[in-house]
């Protein structure tokens, strides 16, 4: 076992992982380093969502290490593994996952509510961010009056309000419109910049990947130099269905 | 055919909980079925075993209550994609539904025909046959129309019952119609539950059954609350006044329920107390109602043990069938709703484990809630029950 190099949040060596047999992650190696924000593309499919359920600690890969600030995460027990996720990580998902019976503030409060801190503080961080990314009017409303990309904004909150040390989003912007989508990423990445926090980002979409510091391509569960597949021409399934029949 | 296949590949609890359902509806076939030797045995009785009958609507409600409260959480007719796909939209799966139900409950009627044939000594060859000969009136001919019609009402009453429930079932799934919105239906959040209003009319429901009953006993005096079969002590008020009360805590329930959850959140919760409050409220009406018949029907228990637990005059075997299955049907029917409402949160918990939240958190958050419920209407059936005791015994 090699210990990783210190600058690193996160290190990763040949992660192998299959679900129920079908393949997801075939030997990644990656390294995140402090205050970053690191692209994952990739089409659909090609093990973005399995790399950064890893990562995060969500899932232990059948093969592989996982460091986080020099200590293990793979061989970690379940519970620690739940503790690194509240204390150290923050999680945005393609959808919005907010509890229904809470209302926005609660909703973004909740990191800090589970960690034990007091109400009055976890109220005032809580309110705090969502201040800063534009829904501080709708603090005491309930998720399902709210517009989609608010959705997405608390969700942003909650994930930056237990002030983590690294962000993972997957595909945080999937679901929302092109204005929705610009707002989310901007706010999350400025407010990750300001703050030093570092944000796994796994993404399809080539404009956001542009907004991070550096990219990591995946395809088929393989880190891959680049994402250029070969241009499907319109012909092709025409012309072998006029041959073989 | 389709139900029976889809009942063939679920999960083994799932079938325990039909089986539960089938079982049910065998106690109150045979409960039916006993009604009817009584009155073709006794045909000069003809108010006791009106009255006998009418008393077998009580395990019948609560047979239908569970098989309802079953039907609902059964996962082969839940809305799925894997069924929408081919079509089977939730009407269908209301159909479908009804269908395993009935499939259920006939088989119990027909376990209850054959036990009551079986013990009556019409069937023989196996040992204990007539064994309750004397009881199940041997002596008589059953009339063949009137038996399957008595057998065919549970089937009937829950199919039609869980075909109702599971019609004005919410759709979940439900896709805006105007398209305009390029949101997948899974990220549409549910609108929480309306408060429910009932706590009022089931505190005043419940009072008036309480006076109605004292008042009906106060000249009456010597007449005890009546059981099946003692025809001489049928006094229409007292029962007036505990269906009264029965209806009013069942009314209450969803209102306390409610109550409660806005105790357990209230002044500056931590997630625990938060998250158990703020589910409990949302919860109210599913849990809530059962609740309120299981707390009804204990505290008839306990008033009637209080009357008769020491008197000369025991139960029948007959009438203990009935209290078990009226006991048994509606806290099944509790632990069914509330097994409902936890495959309804399936989805929360998941996205809390995500975030890191502890087990042992949700885990107090599930005890919490069942502690507050406790303390909160096991008080109140146990007063209810002493009150409804006290001007029979005095």
């Amino acid at each position: 076992m090699v210990a990783p190099p210190d600058n690193d949040v996160i290190w990763a060596r040949s992660l192998h992982h299959s679900h129920n047999g079908s393949p997801a992650l075939g030997g990644i190696s990656l390294e995140v380093r402090d205050g970053e924000i690191l692209a994952v593309t990739g089409p659909r499919g090609s093990g973005k969502t399995t790399l950064l359920h890893c990562l995060s600690g969500q899932l232990v890969p059948q093969q592989g290490e996982v460091w986080f600030n020099s200590v293990p995460v793979h061989t970690m027990g379940p519970r620690l593994r739940e503790r690194l996720r509240r204390d150290r990580f923050g999680w945005i998902a393609p959808d919005p996952q907010l509890v229904p019976e809470l209302n926005t503030w609660e909703n973004a409060a909740l990191p800090l509510l589970l960690r034990g801190t007091s109400h009055r503080v976890a109220k005032k961080v809580a309110m705090e961010w969502l201040e800063r990314l534009d829904i501080g009017m709708c603090a005491k409303k309930r998720p399902h009056t709210l517009l989609q990309g608010q959705r997405q904004r608390i969700a942003v909150a909650r994930a930056l309000a237990g002030s983590p040390t690294v962000i993972f989003a997957d595909e945080p912007t999937a679901t929302l419109q092109r204005t929705d989508r610009n707002h989310v990423l901007r706010t999350l990445t400025s407010a990750a910049r300001s703050h030093g926090i570092t944000v796994v980002l796994a993404t399809h979409d080539v404009e956001v990947a542009s907004l991070a510091d550096r990219t990591v391509p995946l395809l088929d569960g393989r880190r891959v130099a680049t994402v250029a597949l070969p241009a499907v021409s319109d012909t092709e399934g025409r012309a072998a269905c006029s041959l073989s029949v | 055919m389709l139900a029976l296949r889809l009942a063939r590949g679920t999960h083994p609890l799932v079938l325990v909980r039909r089986l539960l359902v089938a079982a049910a509806s065998a106690g109150v076939g045979f409960l039916l079925l006993c009604t009817l030797a009584y009155a073709s045995t006794h045909p000069a009785y003809s108010t006791a075993s009106v009255l006998r009958l009418l008393w077998c609507f009580v395990p019948l409600a609560a047979t239908v209550q569970f098989a309802v409260a079953v039907a609902r959480t059964d996962p082969s007719t839940r809305p799925r994609p894997g069924l929408s796909a081919v079509g089977l939209g939730p009407i269908r799966l209301g159909v479908l539904a009804a269908v395993s139900t009935a499939v259920s409950c006939t088989l119990g009627s027909m376990v209850a025909l054959l036990v009551f044939l079986y013990l009556r000594g019409d069937l023989t060859g196996l040992p204990f046959d007539g064994a309750a000969a004397g009881l199940l009136g041997a002596g008589a001919p059953l009339p063949m129309a009137a038996t399957l019609v008595l057998l065919t009402v549970v089937p009937v009453a829950a199919a039609a019952a869980s075909a109702m429930a599971l019609r004005t079932r919410p759709l979940q799934a439900a896709v805006p119609e105007d398209g305009t919105q390029d949101i997948v239906p899974d990220e549409q959040i549910p609108a929480p539950a309306v408060p429910p209003t009932g706590l009022p009319w089931g505190v005043a429901l419940t009072a008036a059954g309480l006076a109605v009953e004292a008042y009906a006993s106060r000249d009456g005096a010597g007449r005890a609350f009546p059981l099946p079969g003692i025809p001489d002590a049928t006094p229409t008020w007292v029962l007036a006044g505990w269906s009264l009360t029965a209806i009013g805590l069942a009314m209450a329930g969803p209102g306390l329920t409610h109550l409660c959850g806005q105790l357990l959140q209230a002044v500056r919760p931590g997630a625990v107390r938060l998250l158990a409050g703020r589910v409990l409220m949302d919860e109210a009406r599913r849990i809530g109602r059962p609740l309120g018949v299981v707390c009804a029907v204990l505290s008839a228990a306990i008033a009637a043990i209080a009357l008769y637990g020491t008197g000369p005059r025991h139960f029948g075997p007959l009438t203990a069938l009935g209290a078990v299955l009226v006991l048994g049907c509606t806290t099944a029917t509790l632990l069914t709703s509330a097994l409902e409402a936890k495959q309804a949160r399936a989805h929360l918990v998941q996205t809390l484990l995500r975030l890191g939240a502890p087990a042992s958190a949700l885990r107090a958050a599930t005890a919490l809630r069942v502690g507050v419920l406790l303390v909160v209407f096991a008080p109140i059936t146990w007063a209810i029950a002493e009150l409804a005791a006290l001007p029979l015994t005095g």
